[in-house]
Formats: structure tokens, sequence, C-alpha cells
């Protein structure tokens, strides 16, 4: 039997589906650009669903309240900062874009605001954040609000102790309590977020988890757990356990493997193609070349080879974790074009000799430059050589960024995406107006 | 259960051997979202990330002994939202294959025993003659007894037809009536199309007993029956694992084959939008909802989203698309029901509900009153773990419901449908 090979035609081809490839997804979307998107499963099921755009300060991890002035400030210390680059109406524009399509696609975000919203993290620690998914909004206003509140954990579920986040925050909240109760029919062995979140979407398991939350909260009326309030529809899941157990309830992230981040993969996975988009998932990249027209891209599924042929392409194929870049005895690569990559001069540079030096670490920061169009260079930036005129890039998988520190993968993630497809626009424009004049 | 010790594999030594190059279970991040994602984790005390960490430190004993093998249905969830794409299904495969014969879950090895057994390859054991009886038989009690249908064909052993058409055993062994819907779908769309007396079943326990041998025996067996009648496509029933099998097999031995695989479903779909099977969902006035179970075999193992698809056009065109609500999740990332693998056969009911609670869950959380599915193991495991849970759902073929729409679903065709369903039709 013969293999079919498979050929898709397409102006935009996202490769990457992490935030910054689905963001960039989301942005062609917008614009009406016929797109498609490739990546295998990238880091998005990671994320606590916190959408940070610029939380601490890179070089003196200080917390940051207002992001905007934070920008500002960040301009001048890191103007090769991938977010110095852009204008601070685009970011709020990308932000705003984003949320709002994700809220339409039925899971509901804050919008960004002016201030950054100081968010509780698994731990029981806090940070600053930009934006948060509806169901954790309650956790920030009770934690602002210092109001007596359970925090309450599951029998079995690792990851999130509700005895660590009352023991860490006990000093800044003094009515914050602690208590577990077994979730029904789980209360033997290991049990995840994920099985408990799917439960959930279900009625008749709403109704017995909401008996034992009531009895778990007694006189309190707001309540914080886990992030597992339903995984297709959260907004519903919590509205309803609201309405049954009469208590004000919000979610908190939990460690990985979380529900926040398996939510966006799964409605991005669904909604994209409804929506038009070519979108294969799980799949990696082999091989992408250019020509004259266009762009190919070559990977395989289970069921054989696919070529992609784009007129543009986005690379959001982020840093050593997905794949993007790979570090090796001799440096660091780009993995798909060997695009140069910016980084320390020998292997011996790229750590400090504590792993927790408050300096951070060079290797962090690694990674490909990029021209104004965010197009990436040739040699290294040297003679500001675009690649290819068809080719631009996003996320983390751009240098002079240390997005852990600055609490800013996500900002990086969806403001680049925003740049890089308003210039493949531009691009695919530019050519479509030259072949009817032609 | 015999004495035979179960040898030790050396699981991360074969890993390296299996692994395409550049992959690596030392890759392992460690993340869980295989066990997250996984409806075995948790039974026997195991799951993906554990047996990939026990690989890792060297604890081959335990490893092949773990009757967990059994109850992972190979269904390559962990797989498909692994950021390092880490395939644990092959070392379970692996560790199936090393058991014992006589160890191994009884069912599974007898209905692989029993394919090889006659050249029907059907797990029930029914000899050729016995399968065209049957045919024969019920075919010519619908010309009698539908008159609309008195030209109706079931052709066998039909040289150079172009669909040769597989069958599962269950129907010609248990339920015959269950064919004719079937061969009324070829009869409306004029398809040119043929049973064969050789390599016809579709059910193959033989890859789920982890015998490369005996799998390899069997497909050879059906591609010799599709090569000898001449047919150009292999057309492949409402049945999961039989598709995978063929299709899988085909690439792992190099076996030739002149024709091409197809699934039922993407005929249906293609069908449907030709216009040959005018069917419309006009009949479903009381607005009953349906859900479709995508069937792992052949959509995240083999043909990804473009068959999802299909079955979901086709459904919505059945049933109307506001009486459609999909599963979470679902097609490429939709959960094992839990029948397959060989689970069903494998005697182990217990471990098997509890992989099936998160399906039932799944299920419930639609609301739907019907599931539609185009695999028998889905199908069974789906009733199963209903009546188990109490759930109030019914399963139904494709084949049911279109000829349903159509209007010509015959009486001893509707054991499927409960009393919604026939109110409408009567």
């Amino acid at each position: 039997m013969k293999e079919e090979a498979r050929n898709f035609e397409t102006d935009l081809a996202v490769i990457g589906s992490g935030i910054a490839g689905f963001a960039a997804s989301i942005f062609a979307l917008n614009r009406k650009i016929n797109c498609a998107q490739v990546g295998n499963t990238g880091a998005v099921a990671y994320t606590t669903g916190y959408l940070d755009l610029l939380g601490s300060s890179e070089e003196l991890q200080t917390p940051i309240d207002n992001p905007w002035e934070g920008l500002e400030q960040l301009k001048k210390a890191q103007p090769n900062h991938p977010l110095s680059r852009i204008p601070a109406a685009d970011i709020r524009k990308s932000f705003e874009q984003f949320t709002a399509f994700l809220g339409e696609c039925g899971i509901a975000y804050t919008a960004p605001q002016d201030a950054n919203i100081t968010a509780l993290t698994p731990a029981g620690t806090l940070k600053k954040t930009l934006c948060v998914p509806a169901t954790m909004a309650e956790g920030a206003k009770a934690f602002a609000d210092k109001i007596p509140c359970v925090i309450i954990d599951f029998k079995g579920l690792k990851g999130f102790s509700a005895r660590q986040v009352v023991a860490n925050l006990k000093a800044k909240w003094p009515e914050l309590t602690a208590a577990r109760i077994s979730f029904p029919d789980m209360d033997k062995g290991e049990i995840y977020p994920e099985v408990m979140a799917r439960a959930l979407e279900v009625p008749a398991t709403r109704t017995r988890l909401a008996e034992l939350l009531k009895e778990a909260a007694g006189e309190v009326k707001v309540i914080g757990v886990p992030a597992l309030l339903g995984m297709h529809n959260p907004d519903l899941v919590r509205t309803d356990l609201e309405r049954l157990t009469n208590l004000q309830i919000f979610e908190i992230p939990t460690m990985p493997p979380s529900v926040p981040g398996i939510r966006l993969r799964e409605m991005f996975e669904q909604v994209f193609p409804q929506k038009g988009l070519t979108l294969i998932p799980q799949q990696k990249v082999t091989s992408l070349t250019f020509n004259v027209d266009g762009a190919f891209l070559k990977l395989s599924d289970n069921y054989g080879p696919i070529t992609i042929h784009s007129k543009a392409v986005i690379l959001a194929t982020g840093r050593f974790l997905s794949g993007g870049l790979d570090a090796n005895i001799t440096g660091i690569t780009e993995n798909l074009l060997n695009l140069p990559v910016t980084q320390p001069l020998s292997r011996t540079d790229w750590y400090h000799d504590e792993y927790t030096d408050h300096r951070g670490h060079a290797i962090h920061k690694a990674g490909i430059e990029i021209d104004s169009s965010f197009r990436p260079l040739c040699n290294g930036g040297k003679d500001g050589k675009a690649y290819n005129e068809r080719l631009f890039a996003a996320g983390i998988i751009l240098a002079h960024q240390d997005w852990i520190r600055g609490r800013s993968g996500a900002g990086i993630a969806i403001a680049t995406a925003y740049k890089a497809v308003e210039a493949a626009e531009k691009f695919l424009n530019f050519h479509k107006v030259k072949s009817n004049v032609e | 259960m015999s004495n035979k010790k179960i040898p030790t594999i050396n699981f991360k030594e074969k890993a390296i051997e299996l692994l395409p190059e550049g992959a690596s279970f030392e890759a392992c991040l460690t993340c869980g979202l295989c066990s997250s994602g996984c409806p075995a984790s948790g039974i026997e005390n195991m799951d993906p990330r554990k047996f990939i960490r026990m690989a890792m430190l060297g604890m081959d004993e335990e490893l092949s002994t773990t009757p967990w093998v059994w109850c992972c249905t190979q269904c390559k969830r962990c797989q498909h939202v692994c950021p390092m794409s880490i395939d644990i299904s092959q070392l379970v495969f692996l560790a199936r294959g090393n058991w014992p014969q006589e160890k191994k879950p009884s069912g599974i090895v007898r209905s692989c025993e029993l394919i090889r057994s006659t050249d029907s390859t059907s797990a029930m054991g029914l000899p050729p003659e016995d399968f065209i009886f049957v045919v024969q038989d019920v075919l010519e009690e619908v010309r009698e007894t539908q008159p609309v249908f008195k030209n109706l064909q079931a052709p066998m052993d039909k040289k150079g037809a172009f669909f040769f058409v597989n069958q599962n055993s269950r129907e010609p062994m248990s339920e015959p009536d269950e064919m004719v819907p079937l061969w009324k779908i070829f009869d409306m769309v004029g398809a040119d199309w043929t049973y064969s007396s050789k390599g016809w079943a579709a059910e193959n326990f033989c890859m789920f007993s982890g015998d490369e041998e005996a799998w390899y025996e069997v497909i050879k067996k059906r591609v010799d029956a599709v090569n000898e009648l001449g047919c150009k496509v292999w057309l492949n029933t409402e049945c999961g694992h039989s598709y995978y099998t063929m299709w899988n097999a085909l690439n792992r031995f190099g076996i030739e084959a002149d024709f091409k695989l197809e699934s039922l479903i993407t005929y249906y779909a293609t069908w449907i939008r030709e216009g040959k099977l005018p069917v419309n969902s006009k009949w479903n006035t009381k607005g009953i909802k349906f859900t479709v179970q995508d069937p792992c075999m052949i959509v995240r193992k083999a043909y990804g989203e473009s068959i999802a698809e299909d079955m979901r056009f086709v459904v919505k065109s059945l049933v109307g698309e506001e009486n459609f609500i999909d599963m979470q999740p679902n097609r490429s990332a939709n959960y094992c029901c839990g029948g397959g693998g060989g689970f069903l056969q494998a005697g182990m009911t217990d471990h098997r509900r509890t992989y099936g609670k998160r399906k039932f869950d799944q299920i419930a959380a639609t609301g739907a009153a019907y599931v539609l599915t185009p695999c028998h193991n889905c199908h069974s495991q789906m009733e199963d773990i209903g009546h188990f849970y109490g759930g109030n759902y019914g399963v139904v073929h494709f084949w049911t419901l279109i000829c349903l729409s159509l209007g010509i679903l015959g009486e001893n065709e509707r054991t499927y449908l409960g009393p919604d369903l026939l109110a409408l039709i009567d």
C-alpha cells in the first residue's frame, strides 16, 4: 500500500504550539489571514493560567505593581529586551485581543488593567500578573481584602497543600484556614486535578462535592480550591458550585500537570479548526526550506508525510523544553534552520556557580536576534540582514530576555506574536499588491 | 495459571532499540501529563510515568511481571499529551509479548488461537462455510420479508469487486440481523462490493497478545484474500482495531498490498456529500441528543483529525447539528473507552470498569441519550459501563442510524434503539 502524502497551502504558517504559537494564530484569525499551525504539545500545559506581562524586575528581582511603568524602566535598562521593542499600546492591544478571544471561546479572563494583580501561587506565595482566569480572580480580591477564607485540598492530590498555602500566607491573611476533604468516588491512591476537573463536568458530581465543600467551609463564606473546577466549562462549573453551596469559590493554580493549561490547549485544538485554521497538533516540523515562492514545511503524523506550502512563516518554537533551541557541548543551536544564536562565549559562562545566584544565569538570555519587523537575522545580527523576508519569529526563542526572572513569559509570547503577525500581514499584503500589479 | 516464570526484560536497553533516533525515555521530564491523562493510572498501583521511571531505574522484574500491561489499552494518549512525545505503549507491547502464553489473560490468547484456527480469521472461530451460510440465510429472509429489498445483494468472493468489505464476527455469530443495514446502504449507493469467504473477519486479538508472529500471519492471510479477489479497496467495517492492526502491520512487516485501506466512515461521509445517501435529521422531531465516541484505533492512532471530522459530519447530518454534543475531550485527545487492547476479553472486569469510569463521566457530562461509535469494542464497553454506573444512554452503530434516517430500518434491525427512537419510527 502506498502512503498518500498530504499537502496544504496557506498564507501564514505558525510553527510552535505554546502560548506564542497559539497567540500568533489568534492574531492571524483576527486579521483574517489564512493560517496553519503546527507544533507538538508545547509547554502550554504547564501554565498556571496566569498571563504575566512583567511581574518582576529582571535585574533587581523586585515585584512590579505597574507593568506599564515597569516597561518604561525596562526600555532604559534593557533596550534589547523583546518587550522594549514594542510600543506599550501594542502590548496592551495584544493582551486585550488574546483575553477577549479566550473569553469568546469559553474561558473567561480578566482584561488587562493599569496595575498588576497580586495573585496566589500553589505554594501560597504571591506573584504579580496582568490577567487571570475568571475562576481565579476572586482569590486575588479575597487576599487584598483579607476576607475570612478556607483553603481546601483533597486527599490523594499531590502538588497542592492547603496547609502550605495557609502557612505561607497566614501572617498577611490572618483569617485564612485550611481543610482537607475526599473527592467523591476518588478516595483511594493518587488523584490528578485533570481527572477531578473532568468529573466536575458531570452535574451529579458537582452536587456531591457541594455538600462536602459546605461542610468544610463551616461558617466561612469564601473558599479557595485547587484549579480543578471543570475542564471545558470552568466558568459554568464554578457558578454552579457557588449556587449549590451558597459560597464564593475561587481557584488557585496547582503544580503541573495542571488544569488551566490543559483547558487552554484543548480549547485551542477545538476552536481553531472550527474557525478555519489548519491545525496539526502534536507534530514537530522536521524541515523548513524557502524558495522564491514561499516556504515549505515538512512533517509527518501517524498517517504519513505532510507538506505545508506557505507564503510566510512565524517561528515560535520556544527554547530548550519545546525544542526550539538545543544546548550542546559546543554551544547552543537553533534546531530548525540553524539560525545564529546569541549566547555566552563559552559553555563555562552559561551558569554562575550557585544555581540560586541572584544575578540569574547568562544561558537564560540566549536566543535569536530579530530586526524591527521581527525577522530573524543572519550572522548573529551583525549586518542586520534578515534570514529570509518570509520568516518572522516570536516568543521566548528571542534573545535578551530571562522571562522566568522577569515574570514575563506570557507577555513576551503574546506581544511578540502580535508584532510578528502584524509584520507578516504587511509582507503578505505587499506581495498581494505586487502580484496584482504584475 | 501455570507456575512458569515471566522472563525479565531489560526495558532501558529495549527502549533504546525501539525508539527512533533522537528520541529517548531519558527526555522524560516526569511532569506527569501522561499519568494525569491516562484512565489506567492507579490500576495495579501503576501509571505511565511510574512505568517510565521504573524502566529508567532498572526495575525490570517488577515491570516484566506487572499485570498493568493488560490494563493499559495501548491507546497512546500518554504519547499524545507528552511534550517529549514519549511512546510508552511500545514498551507495553513488548512486555505483553514477553509473558509466557499460559500466563497471559486466557481470553485474549484464546481469541488469537481461534483467529488462527480457520481461514476466516474469525476470533469467534466461525469457519468460512458457516459465514457463507449465515449471510445467505439472512439475505433470503430479508428478500422475503422486506419487499423493497427483494433484490438485495450480499456478494461473496466476487472477483474484481471494488470494495472488499470485512465483517466483525459478532454479527454473523450472535446478531446476524445487524449485518443487514450495511447491505442496504451499499445497495442504496450502488457500491460494487464483496465479502470474502477467506480472511473476512475484522477482529485481531493476536496483536493485543503481543504475539508478533501471529499478528503477521493473520494480516498476511487477510491481505492475500484481498489480493486474490483483486479488490481495489479494503473497506473496514465499523470496527476500530481491525483497521489499526492491518494498517500498522503493512508498514511494520513490509507486506505488499495492491489495494487501499479505507474506513466506512470516510465513505459514509463521501456518499452523504455526493447525495448518494440522502440522509437527513427531519425524523428527530423530539430533538434527541447524540454524542460520538472517537475510537483511538482509527482517530488518534491512525487517521487523526480528518476522520474525526468526517465522523462529526455524518452524525450531524443524521441527527441535526443542534442535537449533536461533543464529548470532552474529543478527537485525537479523546479517552480510550477501556474496551480496547483486548481489555474486554482479558477477564479483568473490575479494572476495566475502573478504567471506563472516565468514559462514563465524559458521556454523562454531555447529557446525550445516545452514543454513536464506529467500533465494536467501544460499543460493548460503553454499554457495559453505562449499565454498571447507572447511565441512561444507549449505544448505536452508524449503520443503524443511517437506515433509520432513510426509513429503511427493518424490524429486526432495531436492537440498539431505545423506546424514544422506536417511538419516532412507529
